[in-house]
């Protein structure tokens, strides 16, 4: 077993890490306040690849490996967490199911313009009513000719504000949901499809999440997503691999906490010594650094077997659920360091603790990842 | 265009170790990058490369550590990267790492320009393109901060003592470049493409030929007697009374110590 990084990794990391200093930590704090998309950012960001990280290389992407794109997720992430979401999302749950999915028309026709950047990808599942219960979805694509008639509500679409190739899961089968459940490439512009209010969310506000509502939408056939009824299949190989993107934004949002953390913490004088000085600092220190550090591991490990082509429902679920727990407790430990000026807008940490919150409960809550941990490990025979 | 850019691997973290037998700076992975100043170098040769075609030969001297830097050098856009590494140039000084550095540029075979950066951010001489311009025995113009290839010559800018000078090179040429504009960060797919490349190449003495009473500490005319990290003192003083009182205090103290010039 060797942890080391290759220099590939190693520079892959070091670009996004300068990029996220430069580019990023100047505009981190305005945008979430403003609840902005930064489209001069993103720009950027498709210049570098950072839209098509893992899409095949005939249609524009770059491939690298599931650890090198781990650590551009975390270092943007430890900078800015709505970018880091924005990134994730789009690569996770939009460009790589139909990276995996998608046929060669639809790989040359929405692959290219989403791999760089010059258009956003999203997924929209949950729905007013269906949320962890997937298949409670009430959305129906009805076969009528050559096109589907889309009808739904799909609310908390990460992107969804800014999306204009969306991956939507709905019923074929007005009747039964799980014989009928697909996935179907929806465009921005189709008549009947509308972009909702965006929400007034908490933490990660620079990204766009909305609900999308679908009306009559008449979509062609050949946007169907693998077969009829292959929509769950889809959706779950989607979140899994979706998941070691958000563990690895959440490593990212926990690092930028302990960094925040440990500058404050040299710098502040109190009973005329740095704070760093004080034994009960120094161990809210070592339970941060060992948590992101546990969770960074969970992480890398999960790409890993990602990339080996690995069973990866339970390792990605557990790295998300420590990585996202991790980065609320690091951040809410790094508000606690800071005092009083962790709770005011002044420092970055108050930003990290909202953002923190968000990884335990999108991309499948911390109970879903639960539930499939324990699956995973009941289904296990013994050795 | 054939060009070459001689790198270096320098210090980062505000941690210095000093080996306390050679005088020299310890070194490891974790706290190296490559000098910023070469980083300005690299970016330039990528540009002129995107320009004009041809292609990157980058070289560094150092120990198996360095390869580092090359790899970030190749990720920017060399096509080639090779190391210069042999236990007899340790403790080599800014003379002898330049006939290393020439003696590499020799096995590289014919060139249209040599960059570095103006200087390091350690050692701090500017020496090293200087004196690797009159190994080769090519002209060269140091601190350049624009710099046009033109159909026989360069014409480069160079900004010194208020003025701003404009010269024109016959090429082959050496620069030391002192740009400040902001480095291109390499995209994923370039970074893939570096490493797909042929893998770094390294040439210890023999591979170059040279004489070993050019390198190392025998090769070289100075000798660090002492190395002594300076540890900057600082003090706050508060000043009291009315804010033109203050103010009054706060000139005259900043006259004595001529900052007011």
């Amino acid at each position: 077993m060797d942890f080391t990084l290759t220099n590939r990794q190693k520079e892959i990391r070091r670009m996004a890490r300068q990029f996220a200093k430069a580019e990023l930590a100047p505009i981190a704090k305005e945008i979430d306040e403003e609840g902005r998309f930064p489209w001069e950012a993103v720009e950027k960001m498709g210049r570098l690849n950072f839209f098509g990280m893992q899409a095949p290389r005939p249609y524009g992407g770059a491939e690298i490996d599931s650890i090198s794109y781990c650590l551009v997720i975390e270092e943007i992430s430890r900078v800015c967490a709505a970018m880091g979401l924005t990134l994730a999302v789009h690569n996770g749950v939009a460009v790589y199911p139909l990276s995996q999915f998608g046929n060669d028309e639809q790989k040359a026709k929405f692959l290219p313009p989403l791999a760089t950047g010059e258009k956003i990808g999203a997924f929209c599942l949950t729905e007013p009513n269906a949320g962890s219960d997937a298949m409670a979805i009430e959305s129906r694509a009805i076969r009528d000719g050559d096109s589907y008639v889309v009808n739904g509500n799909k609310i908390f679409v990460t992107n969804g504000g800014v999306a204009d190739t969306l991956i939507l899961f709905a019923s074929v089968n007005p009747d039964d949901v799980k014989k009928g459940f697909s996935a179907i490439l929806v465009e921005r512009g189709t008549p009947g499809f509308e972009v909702g209010l965006l929400e007034n969310n908490c933490g990660v506000r620079a990204n766009p999440v909305s609900s999308i509502i679908l009306t009559d939408c008449r979509v062609p056939q050949a946007n169907l997503l693998g077969r009829e009824g292959d929509g769950f299949k889809i959706a779950m190989a989607g979140l899994d691999t979706g998941r070691v993107g958000i563990a690895a934004q959440a490593v990212g949002i926990g690092q930028g906490a302990l960094d925040a953390a440990l500058k404050y913490a040299k710098e502040r004088v109190q009973f005329r010594v740095p704070i760093a000085r004080h034994q009960a600092i120094q161990m809210m220190l070592a339970d941060m650094g060992t948590m992101v550090e546990a969770a960074r591991l969970l992480t890398l490990q999960a790409a890993h077997i990602r990339d080996q082509k690995g069973e990866l429902s339970g390792p990605s679920a557990m790295a998300k659920l420590f990585a996202a727990r991790s980065a609320s407790k690091v951040a809410s430990m790094a508000v606690q360091i800071h005092g009083g000026y962790g709770y005011s807008k002044d420092y970055p940490v108050e930003r990290y603790f909202r953002d923190a919150r968000a990884t335990e409960i999108y991309e499948g809550t911390n109970e879903i990842q639960q539930i499939v941990i324990a699956r995973e490990l009941l289904k296990r025979g013994e050795d | 265009m054939k060009i070459v850019v001689c790198i270096k691997q320098v210090l980062t973290g505000d941690q210095v170790r000093i080996d306390p037998r050679t005088h020299g700076l310890v070194r490891s992975a974790e706290d190296s990058r490559i000098n910023p100043f070469d980083l300005f170098a690299l970016d330039l040769a990528a540009r002129l490369k995107r320009e004009h075609s041809g292609s990157i030969t980058v070289l560094t001297m150092g120990p198996k550590i360095s390869e580092e830097v090359l790899w970030e050098a190749l990720a920017m856009g060399a096509d080639r990267a090779i190391l210069l590494s042999d236990l007899r140039f340790a403790a080599s000084d800014t003379l002898a790492t330049s006939y290393v550095l020439g003696m590499g540029i020799r096995k590289i075979g014919s060139f249209d320009l040599v960059l570095c950066g103006m200087r390091t951010t350690d050692s701090d001489t500017g020496q090293v393109g200087p004196q690797l311009a009159e190994e080769l025995d090519v002209p060269h113009v140091t601190g350049v901060e624009k710099m046009e290839r033109k159909k026989d010559c360069f014409s480069v800018e160079r900004v010194s003592d208020g003025f701003r000078e404009v010269l024109e090179v016959s090429a082959p040429a050496l620069f030391t470049i002192a740009s400040r504009t902001a480095v291109r960060l390499p995209s994923l797919i370039e970074i893939q493409d570096a490493f797909s490349r042929s893998p770094i190449e390294c040439w210890n003495l023999e591979d170059l030929g040279a004489d070993p009473g050019r390198v190392g500490s025998a090769g070289s005319c100075t000798r660090v007697e002492e190395l002594i990290p300076i540890t900057q003192q600082k003090k706050c003083v508060f000043i009291e009374g009315e804010p033109r009182q203050q103010a009054k205090v706060l000139f005259s103290k900043l006259n004595e110590k001529n900052l007011l010039a």
